[in-house]
């Protein structure tokens, strides 16, 4: 989106360094995320591009060797900063991962877990909206109305999927983070999920990382491209697919590698 | 002499291992491709040289003490001797060749004894050249039989699979062997004392049973009153309660400690020196129990102006519930380290702090896992033993106040079968009666313990 011609940024990282231990993992990343934009990550295995989306919801934090230094400011405030709430943090930020990780309860009280534990619901009238909306959102209510107090590990895949999406924006975040959403999919399921990313798109902030070139082209505006911990070249999707400056990347991009 | 005919079956076993593997090597050295690896061929002239000598050696030694006694005996027929007097006349032929007979040496006996040492040794002779023969015979058969295109693996394969298949059947065969035992001595037990008796009676006084004299016939109406299990189950249920009442919270905790809060280097150190006291032998618990924690009890009961008695129910149940705890803490630290890290991913990502996500989703869906571990604790509190006995007194007492002295089934069994006893009295097959009833109440726990495990198990497969 443009404000007054200008775009703004929503997520600024500023010198990011990431360690396992003694093992750096990300360079000196500078990356700065368009709001109401989506931005891809692409790039080879290993490349660091999942490390990079778990500095900015501090999901390297469950990890006990992980350091992470550098800045990421959001809503212009440093989230690495002591004083920073990594509950209030991960609520404004939401997460889908790789695979489709649904609790084992049913489908209503996978969607009211983040309201519940963030008190946002006052009434059982009002969590039933906030789940409601949520499945319509994510394109799943009609499949799932009426079942909504069946497990939800006993979904298919891609509704699973759609269901960790529900999950996800049901405590509307203004961020969120896909981690190879589609990876575990067939691709009926992908085109499904990259459809509602695009509807998404207008109320959330997302970045989304893929192995998928045509993924990435599909879906996102703009595009970061990452190699051996270090973030190569970044800009719009259009850019970087038909006329990206660095050498590595238009390798990367044609399939000369990766 | 047996003992060296086994040791040279089992060295012959291993020598003709390597024969039949140097003929497979050398079959190969012409070029030749075997069917299968040498090894293969080794083993199958191992089992050919061993097998079949094993099995007549085993049969000899079944048979050979029957049919040498058949053949002293005969001598005796014709004399009108009871079968109770020629068994003791072929005992004393035996000690007397032993050379270890005090009694009267009759000319018969002497007789008697020369022929069975005469047999023994001619049937010993006859083994070594049996056994010898066959095993010459089977070599040489097997050896033969070692060609390019005969096949030894599925033979090798199939004789695996029925050692294998003997090992379990024979623990199989334990368990329907001793179940069957407990089923008929617990009938016999229930042909004297009516099972409504049993198990609604509320007096448990076995000793009773010892008043009686051996010579009078068995009267069921003096052990009215007698054999009332009421007090010894719920004493049992009574001191399990108390052990889990210790056992579920401290081992639960701490199993959420190890599993989910502790370092790397803290569980390191933690879960092996908890689970040490899974291996403090239980009678080192009960004197533990016995004479330090029961006095203490005691001593702490006087000075807050209560009744305790120095043995019990609370003294064996708590130490019991310690003795619990390494199998719930280890088990259910493993069932919860085993709920997938994506769950705790998802919910870490929804903004969930570590108590919330323990709580709402890794305690839920490790559940049935945890139920399986107490269940397991519980069957563990039912079956012990040596802790009761030394630590909550052996009289059956029908009390729920923990501070006083309690007993338990196992303990009661004990009691029972301590000292002289008889089969076929009544108080004798009340151990068997209790033992079944023991049998039946863990084993159901265990079947319900292994259901709950195992629809857990599909949960993520």
């Amino acid at each position: 989106m443009k404000k007054n011609g200008v775009k703004m940024i929503k997520i600024n990282s500023k010198n990011v360094d990431v360690f396992y231990g003694k093992k750096q993992a990300l360079f000196n990343i500078n990356l700065d995320i368009e709001e109401n934009q989506v931005t891809a990550l692409i790039g080879p295995s290993g490349c660091g591009k999942s490390t990079f989306l778990r500095c900015l919801n501090r999901m390297n934090d469950v990890i006990d060797i992980c350091r992470v230094k550098g800045q990421i400011i959001i809503n212009d405030f440093d989230i690495n900063d002591k004083s920073c709430d990594v509950v209030r943090l991960r609520e404004k930020i939401g997460m889908v991962f790789q695979k489709p990780n649904p609790f084992p309860k049913t489908i209503y009280e996978n969607i009211s877990y983040g309201p519940t534990i963030h008190g946002m619901a006052q009434s059982k009238n009002e969590m039933d909206e906030i789940v409601e909306n949520s499945l319509k959102k994510a394109a799943l209510w009609e499949e799932v109305k009426d079942r909504l107090h069946e497990p939800g590990t006993g979904l298919s895949g891609g509704q699973q999927q759609r269901l960790c999406i529900a999950r996800a924006i049901s405590v509307k975040p203004e961020v969120i983070l896909m981690d190879e959403p589609c990876s575990a999919l067939d691709p009926i399921a992908t085109a499904q999920i990259e459809e509602l990313i695009d509807e998404l798109k207008k109320d959330h902030t997302i970045i989304i990382v893929t192995h998928s070139m045509a993924q990435a082209a599909r879906v996102s505006q703009n595009t970061g491209f990452f190699h051996l911990g270090e973030l190569i070249e970044h800009g719009s999707t259009d850019k970087i697919f038909k006329n990206p400056e660095n050498k590595r990347t238009q390798d990367y991009i044609t399939g000369r590698f990766g | 002499m047996n003992l060296v005919i086994f040791i040279f079956i089992v060295l012959l076993g291993f020598t003709s291992y390597y024969f039949g593997r140097k003929k497979a090597y050398s079959i190969q050295a012409t070029n030749t491709r075997l069917t299968a690896l040498p090894q293969f061929y080794g083993y199958y002239l191992a089992i050919w040289c061993a097998i079949p000598a094993f099995i007549i050696y085993s049969l000899w030694a079944i048979f050979e003490p029957s049919i040498v006694k058949l053949i002293i005996l005969s001598d005796y027929s014709n004399q009108g001797h009871l079968d109770d007097e020629l068994n003791l006349i072929y005992e004393k032929t035996k000690s007397l060749s032993r050379g270890q007979f005090s009694g009267e040496i009759t000319t018969y006996l002497e007789t008697s004894a020369e022929k069975y040492l005469n047999l023994r040794s001619i049937a010993q002779n006859s083994k070594v050249v049996l056994i010898l023969a066959i095993i010459i015979a089977s070599i040489v058969y097997g050896y033969k039989r070692i060609s390019s295109n005969n096949r030894t693996r599925e033979p090798v394969e199939k004789f695996l699979n029925a050692v294998l298949f003997t090992a379990s059947l024979a623990a199989i065969l334990t368990t329907i062997g001793i179940v069957f035992s407990l089923i008929f001595q617990t009938i016999d037990f229930f042909k004297v004392i009516p099972l409504f008796d049993f198990i609604f009676g509320t007096h448990w006084y076995p000793a009773k049973a010892f008043v009686r004299d051996a010579s009078e016939p068995l009267d069921p109406s003096m052990y009215s009153d007698t054999f009332g299990a009421v007090p010894i189950f719920a004493g049992t249920f009574f001191i399990a309660l108390i052990a889990m009442c210790v056992a579920i919270p401290i081992g639960l905790m701490s199993g959420i400690y190890l599993a989910e809060y502790a370092s790397t280097k803290v569980r390191q150190y933690a879960k092996p020196l908890i689970e040490i006291l899974a291996g403090i032998p239980t009678v080192v618990y009960g004197f533990f129990a016995a004479l330090t924690v029961g006095p203490f009890l005691k001593d702490i009961g006087t000075a807050m102006g209560l009744e305790v008695s120095a043995e019990s129910a609370l003294a064996a149940g708590g130490v019991m519930g310690i003795m619990i705890i390494p199998f719930i803490s280890s088990l259910s630290d493993d069932v919860i380290t085993s709920v997938p890290q994506s769950l705790r991913d998802g919910s870490y990502a929804m903004g969930a702090t570590k108590s919330e996500t323990i709580k709402k989703v890794i305690f839920p869906a490790a559940l049935p896992g945890i139920v399986g571990s107490i269940l397991l604790g519980v069957s563990r509190a039912v079956g012990e033993t040596m802790i009761v006995v030394m630590a909550s007194g052996l009289a059956a007492n029908l009390t729920f106040n923990p501070l006083e002295s309690t007993s338990t089934i196992t303990a009661q069994i004990v009691v029972i079968l301590i000292g002289d006893q008889a089969f076929g009295d009544p108080k004798t097959q009340a151990a068997f009666a209790l033992g079944m009833t023991l049998f039946l109440v863990t084993l159901s726990l265990n079947i319900f313990a292994l259901r709950v495990v195992k629809k857990y198990r599909e949960k993520y497969e």
